[in-house]
């Protein structure tokens, strides 16, 4: 296990349960850094004043927030102190509510929360008894000079704290929604329902996320491979797609598309072994003319 | 309504949907720009190749990689644009999932799909679409290419409109496995008695709206000049922060549970 990110207690009434708090996500992406393309070197981020046209130092530089076009209101570093504070490493529980009930759409950042020294008796008991009722307790704490709304909830046999986005951060969906007015489009005919709930059917699958590969990240990485054997890349483009106006023939062809390919074959993780072009592609992928893969080819000379 | 963040369609079957996407969430952050404290000026950052130590354009920025052994591969935009091809501008369907599958700590970044076009065609292919999601419960999975990079995303419908939610990649999430809960055992039945009391004594309905954004509303009072802002006790300010309260020892939980219990009555 990682070293934690801080020691903290979860504080509920008289209870305090000491927890470590870890990072529940990692990021597997590849890591790029900016590079001059004709050189490869490294850029660095300088700082330029705008009036006087030259380098400054960081020792010279304040924070501003523009409250009109061009114009700031500065903050020293002790009124922006003041403004974040320190934080006593509690996580306080204000309630405790329905689990069930937070949106998904407010769950922002995830972290284990392992048990402090001499807490395993209190962790377990909270990890129960929040299991038992179905609640995830709400509490504010500050992490990172910035005090955050969070959840900490049982997950997996653990511990979860899970930051939760402020609720007036939710765009309000009927501003999205599209304007009908008088010409709404045609409601589906009870024949295209039954037909893409057919579809739906017959895509449906259990959930395995190991199934779910990061084929971006290998494909990168077999570029990162041809570009350092001096290979060239091809660049490929990419293609239109249209909408097509009669829905129920689409759909009847979808349905009799996947009754001739079968049970679409998943890929074992390992895939990455095998010869291209078998397996993995689904039947509305393999349809398209031009194969994903990566297309490589020796340079001249 | 904003600009999209992306477009292309949705390609369910041999139905290609047209849509555009933009976030379901909006940042209401407080947010500063670096000034320069002489003269009040915004600082721009400027590129700078190291080696030649010149100020380079955004044209002559690549993507470097680094391997092991030091040396610096350089890819360009185009480049890595190989890397997703023929799915840049299209999300495929591959499957439909129970919602209810799905780990929650999987899911990433929350969007919304909308209708890119006027047509009745597009507008009826959509409401399609999120209809029948809406009435099966699940979710189909499908992959995007945003900023250059593939992800696994989920496409679920949310009040009539086509929600895509960004997923991390069950190599991303660390297992559970992994955390050190300090190993006791079960707790007795009464102490789990005790504990679902004091909990139920804290119990409210959830209500998000009754939590305000106490960070932005400090920032912006600060920005603002109010006198909102309140000192805080940084005595503890050198080592980020001041010390946790030490954990309940194990056999005072019982007096400190019914403790609770009390003082969440008498409230």
């Amino acid at each position: 296990m990682p070293r934690s990110l801080m020691n903290a207690a979860v504080v509920f009434g008289d209870v305090a349960v000491a927890v470590k708090l870890h990072t529940a996500t990692t990021s597997e992406r590849v890591h790029f850094h900016e590079v001059h393309a004709k050189d490869g070197a490294r850029i660095e981020h300088r700082r330029f004043c705008t009036e006087e046209d030259k380098e400054v130092p960081y020792e010279e530089v304040v924070r501003g927030h523009e409250i009109r076009d061009g114009e700031y209101a500065v903050l020293t570093p002790e009124q922006l102190a003041a403004a974040t504070p320190d934080g006593d490493r509690t996580i306080r529980i204000e309630a405790f509510v329905p689990a069930a009930d937070i949106d998904p759409i407010l769950r922002d950042k995830a972290y284990h929360l392992g048990a402090g020294d001499d807490a395993g008796a209190a962790y377990r008991l909270l990890h129960d008894a929040l299991v038992k009722t179905g609640r995830a307790g709400i509490a504010f704490f500050v992490f990172h000079d910035r005090e955050r709304l969070a959840a900490v909830l049982p997950h997996d046999g653990v511990l979860v704290l899970q930051t939760l986005r402020p609720a007036d951060t939710v765009v309000d969906l009927d501003e999205l929604r599209p304007d009908e007015g008088k010409d709404a489009p045609r409601a589906p005919t009870a024949k295209e329902r039954k037909m893409a709930g057919q579809l739906i059917d017959a895509l449906h699958e259990p959930f395995r996320p190991e199934d779910h590969e990061d084929e971006h990240r290998a494909l990168v990485m077999k570029l990162i491979e041809a570009k350092a054997a001096g290979e060239e890349i091809e660049v490929p483009e990419a293609e239109d797609v249209e909408t097509p106006d009669d829905l129920a023939a689409a759909l009847e062809a979808s349905l009799a598309d996947r009754g001739h390919g079968g049970r679409r074959r998943r890929a074992a993780p390992k895939a990455a072994a095998k010869p291209s072009g078998s397996g993995r592609r689904s039947p509305a992928r393999a349809k398209r003319k031009t194969p994903a893969k990566t297309k490589t080819k020796k340079k001249q000379g | 309504m904003a600009r999209p963040l992306w477009s292309g369609s949705v390609s369910f079957g041999l139905i290609n949907v047209p849509v555009q996407l933009v976030g379901a969430v909006r940042d209401l952050d407080v947010h500063f720009r670096q000034l320069h404290e002489k003269d009040g000026a915004p600082i721009e950052t400027r590129r700078f190749c190291a080696e030649e130590d010149r100020e380079v354009g955004y044209d002559e920025i690549a993507h470097g990689y680094e391997t092991d052994d030091g040396t610096m591969i350089v890819l360009t935009d185009e480049e890595l644009e190989a890397a997703a091809p023929r799915r840049s501008r299209t999300i495929d369907i591959d499957a439909f999932v129970d919602a209810g599958e799905i780990d929650p700590l999987l899911l990433d970044h929350p969007y919304i799909l909308l209708p890119a076009g006027e047509t009745d065609g597009v507008r009826r292919a959509y409401r399609l679409l999120a209809e029948v999601i809406e009435a099966s419960g699940r979710v189909a999975l499908g992959r995007i290419v945003l900023r250059a990079k593939e992800q696994l995303v989920t496409v679920g419908a949310r009040d009539g409109l086509l929600a895509l939610t960004t997923m991390r990649f069950h190599d991303e999430l660390r297992p559970a496995a992994d955390v050190d809960t300090g190993g006791a055992r079960r707790p007795s039945a009464a102490k789990l008695k005790a504990a679902v009391q004091a909990i139920e004594a804290m119990a409210a309905d959830w209500d998000p709206g009754d939590y305000e954004d106490r960070h932005r509303v400090r920032l912006q009072a600060a920005v603002e000049g109010s006198d909102r802002v309140e000192q805080v006790d940084d005595e503890d300010a050198a080592d980020g922060g001041g010390r946790a309260p030490k954990s309940t020892a194990s056999p005072d939980i019982m007096k400190s549970l019914k403790a609770s219990l009390e003082k969440a009555r008498a409230s």
